[in-house]
């Protein structure tokens, strides 16, 4: 760009001066003919103070009729207009660009100009180009390097971090230089992305802990029975019961684990596809029959409060059993005499919420908190039956509505004893 | 440099006068163009200033001796001087 913006303008500007020279010449000739462009051309040349001015006219059978040349130049064949070609000035060969135009009889005549400056000035100007491209490259290269050293340094933390995470220490953090640039963000960014991973792991080894420790005792009871059966092989009535419990345990094993399935699924999203619009207050009447007897048995009351229609647009299988959850935990922890109640009232553009309230001992802040992980289950709750894992299918239910469970005191006033979780679900826009 | 394109010139030369066309040569460059141009000043009409009449008679003296190159650019510049003039 540089070198079409200098070397190529003095070429430029001398092909224009030749073709406006050219055009002159053509214009005396149309005028006054060949006398006109002879006077014309010794004219131009009594006044050419730069000395660089090159012409020569030629008749129709090419005798010089006027110009500086003594002869036609070789390098400008028949039928050429443009070319370079060499002259002799003082003895000395030089550069002339020429420019040749064929007039009327076949007269003809050649307009040059000599370059020999414009070359020096040329090579001038590429020699300098070529040192300035030369500094301008060493400059870059030592930028470069530079910048390389310096990024180099600033993410040798970092990569240092990974490296020490990558043979096991999970422990190492990128340490932050407070200069709050882009590579204090990076670190930042690490840090945040392996204190998730970290919690996530913490939380895989918390559920295989729990596993293994919740299924050790059902599977140790059955073989326990088992074995008692086998000792007492002579009475059938012994062998029988023991059979049963032992059925009994691995039912609830095999429920633990499709609990832990469903909640897998849930949290993967896999049955999203199975979305579809549904009332939601035919389904919440169904489970409120169904748990209303359960709850007569044990003198408790089962209220609620729906409305007469709530489309929503859901997993009708996943709501009902989230739903059914929450009653159930309801009843479990009310003692005899109390109260549940089952709400659900539309929420937002197209959401809805499901509310259980109990009047049971409720539970602590710091349990409400734990509540949705797996296997958690209060202290108070140790005596009741059930896996801990009823809340986590609720929670992974709600999340794959676009909704979430939250959990609160029945009286937040501290009036009375009780708990209160409630179901919100997203519109289906909203679901993730 | 100059002396290095003498010497290729008269490598050249040889060769070209034995065989190829001889280079064109300008002939502006001369003692004979040098004459023809001060005539072609003498016959321009009207007044002459000073610094004109200098300038023509240096070239005339440059010209007559040996130095036709700087004589023929003495004159161009009386030429234009007179044609400004004029």
């Amino acid at each position: 760009m540089l070198w079409y913006a200098t070397a190529g303008s003095l070429d430029r500007q001398t092909d224009a001066a030749l073709r406006t020279d050219a055009i002159g010449l053509a214009q005396r000739w149309r005028e006054s003919g060949p006398d006109a462009v002879i006077e014309a051309i010794a004219e131009r040349l009594a006044t050419d103070v730069d000395a660089a001015a090159i012409y020569l006219f030629v008749g129709p059978d090419r005798q010089r009729l006027a110009g500086n040349l003594d002869r036609w130049p070789p390098d400008l064949p028949e039928g050429a207009s443009w070319g370079v070609g060499s002259v002799v000035r003082d003895s000395l060969p030089i550069d002339a660009r020429l420019h040749a135009v064929d007039f009327s009889d076949n007269y003809r005549v050649l307009v040059g100009r000599d370059v020999a400056e414009k070359g020096r000035l040329r090579e001038l100007l590429a020699e300098g180009m070529a040192w300035s491209a030369a500094a301008a490259v060493f400059f870059a290269l030592m930028g470069a390097a530079v910048l390389r050293r310096a990024v180099e340094g600033r993410l040798r933390p970092a990569a240092q971090t990974a490296q020490a995470i990558a043979a096991g220490d999970l422990s190492r953090r990128v340490p932050i230089s407070r200069r709050e640039d882009e590579f204090d963000r990076l670190g930042e960014s690490m840090n945040a992305m392996l204190d998730r991973i970290d919690r996530l792991m913490e939380g895989i080894r918390g559920v295989s802990d729990s596993i293994a420790h919740d299924l050790r005792t059902p599977i140790a009871r059955a073989r326990a029975k088992l074995e008692e059966a086998l000792a007492g092989r002579d009475d059938p009535a012994a062998l029988r019961a023991a059979m049963e419990e032992a059925i009994a345990d691995l039912d609830h094993i095999t429920r633990v684990f499709g609990a832990l399935l469903r909640i897998a699924e849930a949290e993967a999203g896999a049955r999203r596809a199975a979305f579809a619009p549904l009332d939601l207050s035919p389904l919440l009447a169904e489970l409120a029959e169904f748990y209303g007897a359960v709850a007569e048995a044990s003198g408790q009351v089962l209220e609620t409060d729906l409305p007469e229609t709530l489309e929503v647009v859901g997993d009708r299988d996943l709501l009902a059993q989230a739903a059914g959850n929450l009653i159930d935990n309801a009843l479990k922890f009310t003692p005899p005499g109390g109260r549940v109640r089952l709400q659900a009232r539309p929420a937002g553009a197209d959401g809805a919420e499901i509310v259980v309230t109990d009047t049971g001992p409720g539970l602590s802040p710091a349990d409400r908190a734990r509540a949705g992980e797996r296997f958690f289950r209060a202290d108070a709750s140790r005596g009741t039956p059930g896996s801990g894992l009823g809340l986590s299918l609720v929670q992974a239910v709600a999340h794959l509505h676009g909704g979430e469970l939250t959990l609160d005191d029945a009286a937040p006033d501290g009036t009375a004893t009780g708990l209160r979780a409630t179901i919100r679900l997203g519109g289906a826009h909203e679901a993730r | 440099m100059r002396l290095l394109q003498s010497l290729a010139l008269a490598c050249v030369a040889p060769v070209l006068g034995a065989g190829s066309e001889p280079m064109p040569r300008i002939t502006t460059d001369s003692r004979e163009y040098c004459i023809e141009l001060a005539e072609r000043l003498a016959k321009m009409p009207g007044p002459r200033e000073e610094a004109v009449t200098r300038l023509v008679e240096d070239g005339v003296r440059l010209c007559d001796s040996g130095h036709p190159r700087l004589g023929v650019a003495r004159l161009r510049r009386a030429m234009r001087a007179m044609l400004a003039g004029h």
